[in-house]
Parts: structure tokens; sequence; C-alpha cells
């Protein structure tokens, strides 16, 4: 595929042109330390020195509220009618991870039964990427198959050059993307861009602070549902539900209706958590994950194994986001590890 | 597959309620039918699907079809009253609107089941979902494919008994068939057999040869069910059971339904008990 090199002037003018074109949601720094993906107005409002938004930017395939369809009911008639469907939606500025994550997200809302919501936003969206710069302390991205400048899943990757961007074409509508603003950028002839992604993918593999081996996880876990271990990180798990709220690949969600006058009203879904103790009880009381034992082994077992069996994908993509934002330290890392030793332990001889 | 553009899978079909039959205090039965004809006709249900029922302005739950798709025109749905949208479709009455969208799940294998004599072992509202796969069996076009038929059948009183008719009057009456039925506790004026499903089960001590057996009920009735069935020599590929999680997607989306990495809604409800003990116990 093709690649080009914009000036920082004409990316300005791009971003400016694609505001102008398109609803462009980009990564806004709302405070210190709080940087959030939001449609913005001007070139001016972006943050691109940003090293991972604050909650991933799931929620523009998939809402943390939205509204599914209206509903109007007499006595002899129900209509259904549908909630306004997107326009197309450039999602500017995607860490490799948070790409990762769209792309674990796909085959849920994809299979027999399609996802129209994420479908049609999906469908309607492109995903420019840019690669990263530095590693936070909490970043793992590396160790689940992913990288800071490998921006496989988007349609375009850009990578930070000396006096400009470089940006690879990574499918068709990327390239259109390009094509249709043509005049702004350079092709690269002589793999410049390549070579300076490369070498940053080197420099930044060096500096993260952890490397874990997930490697015989999901075997493992395959084998053992029961272990003491889960005990253990129950008891420090709050069950406020923040790394499922912040995760780029956490799905759940409930359905709720809403009427005021009780005839006419609109059924939603939004965001849900396995970490919480009503999301798997029943009405008549009976509830499969009743403990925090059994939900937090869900949750992790979800990332290292079920996601897995379900569709071939891992089931975290090393954000780091919920290592950062637990409030007890709760390192999905450090879990791994714990179940490296586990294992360990397993196969050796009783003596 | 379903095509967004020709329909969205979240989104029921506008239907009526024709009829409310009182099975129990807290149990009825609502017949629906859709409003467009062509929904109804292409609502193709196999004995052990489950659909999702609406009550629009209160919300969704999942029930299973108690209704055989042989059956035709009409979806029976008998439930009990325990929650929020339970007790809202408790209160409507016919003509009443409500949404269906489905059906969900796999169903009962009654393909295999073919040339085999059939076990169903049933406690409370858990008849329920049983009642699809027997009526399934004993309509007349079917009824020639299959051997005898044995319903187990308890509640803890006379008054809760579901499907009283079927259990009481209909199914005895149904060439190669037995019904059972039993209550928790002795009551006035009833002649029939007192005690526990399970402990009933023991007492006729069905023969496990060239027969499947179908349970649903409370936990603790399944738990003990599927004991003595073990102790009968039942195997555990003969023996098949129906699951209840909470849903709320019913197309394997939302997460809630899972047991290990199956989704009971796309890969349930309906579970051989060998293959019930290849997955984690939290159900």
């Amino acid at each position: 595929m093709n690649a080009y090199i914009i000036t920082r002037d004409n990316l300005r003018t791009w971003i400016d042109a694609l505001i102008r074109d398109y609803t462009l949601v980009a990564p806004v720094r709302e405070e210190e330390k709080v940087s959030l993906f939001k449609p913005v107005g001007s070139f001016t409002e972006i943050d691109l020195n940003y090293t991972n938004s604050t909650i991933s930017p799931k929620g523009w395939l998939f809402p943390q509220t939205e509204e599914m369809f209206f509903f109007f009911t007499s006595d002899n008639q129900v209509n259904l009618e549908d909630a306004c469907k997107p326009g197309t939606t450039i999602l500017f500025g995607l860490r490799p991870c948070d790409v990762k994550g769209i792309i674990a997200l796909d085959p849920v809302f994809n299979g027999t039964y399609q996802d129209c919501y994420y479908q049609m936003r999906r469908q309607n969206t492109i995903l420019v990427c840019l690669c990263c710069t530095r590693v936070e302390r909490h970043c793992f991205c590396n160790s689940m198959g992913g990288g800071p400048t490998n921006g496989e899943g988007a349609d375009l990757l850009l990578t930070e050059m000396e006096n400009g961007y470089g940006i690879e074409v990574l499918t068709s509508r990327g390239e259109e993307l390009v094509n249709k603003y043509h005049q702004l950028f350079a092709v690269d002839g002589d793999n410049r861009v390549s070579k300076t992604r490369d070498e940053m993918g080197k420099k930044l593999a060096s500096q993260f602070s952890r490397k874990v081996d997930i490697s015989g996880i999901k075997e493992f876990l395959d084998q053992h549902f029961e272990l003491p271990y889960w005990n253990e990180l129950a008891q420090r798990c709050l069950g406020c539900g923040i790394c499922t709220f912040i995760c780029p690949t956490c799905h759940c969600f409930d359905i709720f209706d809403q009427s005021p006058d009780g005839e006419s009203g609109v059924r939603s879904r939004c965001w849900d958590s396995c970490m919480f103790s009503h999301f798997t009880r029943m009405a008549g009381g009976h509830n499969p994950r009743p403990t925090k034992k059994e939900r937090i082994r869900n949750r992790f077992l979800h990332k290292l194994k079920y996601h897995r069996d379900r569709y071939n994908l891992d089931g975290c993509v090393g954000c780091g986001r919920c290592i950062n934002k637990c409030p007890v330290n709760i390192d999905i890392r450090q879990i791994i590890a714990d179940l490296q030793e586990v294992a360990r332990y397993d196969q050796l001889p009783l003596s | 597959m379903t095509n967004c553009r020709s329909h969205n899978p979240l989104k029921p079909f506008p239907a009526t309620i024709i009829k409310v039959i009182d099975e129990t205090p807290d149990v009825k039965t609502f017949q629906m039918v859709f409003d467009n004809p062509e929904v109804m006709e292409n609502f193709k249900q196999k004995p052990g699907q489950v659909a999702q029922i609406s009550v629009f302005g209160v919300g969704e739950a999942t029930i299973s079809i108690t209704s055989s798709p042989t059956r035709k025109g009409l979806l029976e749905f008998s439930v009990k009253k325990v929650g929020m949208l339970t007790s809202a479709l408790h209160r409507l009455e016919p003509g009443c609107k409500v949404g269906i969208r489905g059906p969900y799940g796999n169903h009962f294998p009654y393909e295999k089941m073919k040339g085999k004599d059939l076990l169903f072992i049933g406690g409370g509202i858990g008849l329920a979902p049983l009642r699809a796969l027997i009526d399934f069996v004993l309509a007349e076009e079917n009824r020639k494919d299959y051997g005898n038929i044995e319903i187990i059948y308890g509640a803890r009183s006379v008054d809760d008994l579901c499907f009283k008719y079927d259990i009481l009057e209909r199914w005895p009456q149904m060439p190669g068939t037995k019904v059972y039925t039993t209550i928790d506790r002795a009551e006035q004026g009833w002649e029939g057999h007192v005690g526990f499903v399970p402990a009933y089960l023991e007492e006729i001590n069905p023969t496990p040869k060239n027969k499947y057996a179908i349970t649903c009920g409370p936990p603790i009735m399944i738990k003990f069910v599927l004991q003595a069935l073990e102790k009968m020599g039942f195997s555990d590929d003969q023996v098949i059971t129906t699951l209840e999680m909470k849903m709320k997607c019913g197309i394997g989306k939302c997460g809630r339904c899972n047991i290990g990495s199956k989704y009971v809604c796309l890969d349930g409800p309906v579970f051989y008990l060998s293959q019930l003990k290849q997955l984690p116990p939290e159900f």
C-alpha cells in the first residue's frame, strides 16, 4: 500500500477539511491527566501528544448509552421507530491498542445475529491510527500481540516525523481519504515513513516497564476453573467496575425502557458490568455468580480465555487502563504472572 | 444470517395477547399472535427455544415458548410472576399489545429422539419448556416417530400445578402416554401421589433402556433428579435439561448468560448432562 508525507501545516489544513466534510472524533485534553475522544470543531482542540485516552474510544461505535428505538402504543396499535442513523465519522488519532480493541469487538457484534447499531456505526467509521511516541508505565501492548507502532486494523496509520507526519495507507477506504485531499500529501518515494516507524518501534520496545508472558495461560485456564487464587484477588477487589468501564474490549450491556406516560417512550441500551452483583441475578433471586470471587474470575477468564474460545482473539489488548485506574491496584500483568507461577507449581511433581 | 437492512434482531415485532389462562395463583399462560400475519407465518420455533417478550415501557424478559410448533398461528408463554417484567405482564389482558423477538437458542434434539421412549420430569413452572416438546411428540403427525411417553410432574400444592388440563385430562388420554402427578404435601381433596419429584421418580423407577430423560424445574429438584437418574443407570448422554439464566439481548452480545465461554442464549438453553459436566459449575 502507498505511503505519503504531510507537513505540520498541511496536517492542520487536512484536519480542518475533514472536520468540514465529516464528523471528526479526536483526542481532546479535558484537564490535567484526562483526555477523551470527542467530536471536534477545529484542529486546535485536538491533542495528538496524548498517550492514552482516559476512557477507551469504543464508545464511538458502542456508546455508553444508546437509543435503540422509540415506541408508541395506543389501545389498538404499537409502532416502533428507529433512532436516527449516524453519518460518516472519522476516529482520528487512535492508539494502536485501541484499534486492536475495536478489532476484538467486531466479532462480538457480528455473527449469526448482526448488531445493527454497532454495524451501522462501524461501517460508517474510518479509523485513523497514530503510532505512539511514548510508553506509559502501565502499557503492555507488546505482551498481547500488539505494539506501539502496529496499526493493524486501521484504515490509515500515522507516524510522527521530524517535520510532519508519515501516512501509511492500509485500506482502500483510507486511500480515499488521502486521495480526496491529494494536494496536501507528498508521496513517500524512499520508504522514509516505514523506516521512521520501524525505528520508533525499536526504540519504544525497550521502554516497557514490564513484559508478561501470556503463553500457556489459556491452556492452563482451560483445565483449571477453580483456583484459590481467585479468592485472594476477590478479597482485594471492591467491585467498583471501573475496569470494565474504561476497557476497550468490554462489551456487556443492559437494555432498558424509559416512558414518562407509559404509552410512548424509548428503548435504550447502556454499558453494564460483570463486576456488579445484579448483573446475573435472576428475578427469582438465584445468582450464578453470587460473590466477587465468581465475578472477578469471570472477568479475567473472559479476557484471557473466553474471548479466545469464541473468537480466537485475545480479550485484552494491553492498553493498561484498568491497571492505571484500579483503586486497589489489581494489575492484569501481575495476574498473568501469578497464573504462570500457579501453573508451574501445579506441574511440579508432588514430593 | 440476519441482515440489518431487512431486520434488526434487537427490535421486537408487535404482537397482541389474545387469551390469558390462569394456571396457578402466580402463573399465567399468555396466548399471543403477531400483528403482522407474515411475521407469524415466518416465526418458526423448535421445541425448547425461547423468545424475548417486551412490555413496552417496562422492558423485556426471556421466556421459553411453551406451545409446540405443531400448533400454528399462535405462541404460548407460561409466566411466573417473580420480577418487574413478569409482574407487568401479569397485569395485561387480552387485547393488550406486547413485543416478541426470537426464537432464540438451541432446541431439544427431537430428531435424535425418534424411535425412543421419552421420560419427562418437571417441577413447578419447569414444565413450561418441556410442554413444547411433549405436545410436539404427541402431535398427530409426529406421534408414530416416538415410543412411550412418561411424564412425572410435581408442584408444591394442587393450586401450584401448572397446565392442570394437560396433566390431569388431556395427556393421560393420549395413546402410549402415562402421567404421574405429585404434590409436596398432603392436601384435602387430593387423592394422587404426595411427595417430592425425585423421590417419586425413584419409586416409579423407569428403565433407562432406549430412553431419553428430559428434566426442568427448580435447581434443587434438578440436582436430585440427576442423581436419581444416574442411580437408575441413565447415561449422561440420555439425560437432557434446559437452563435458565438472566438474559438481556438473547443474541450473544450483552455478556451475562455465559457459563464459561458458552452463552446460554446461543449455545443453550438445552444441554445434555454430558455437556453440562464439561462446563464450569456456574449456573
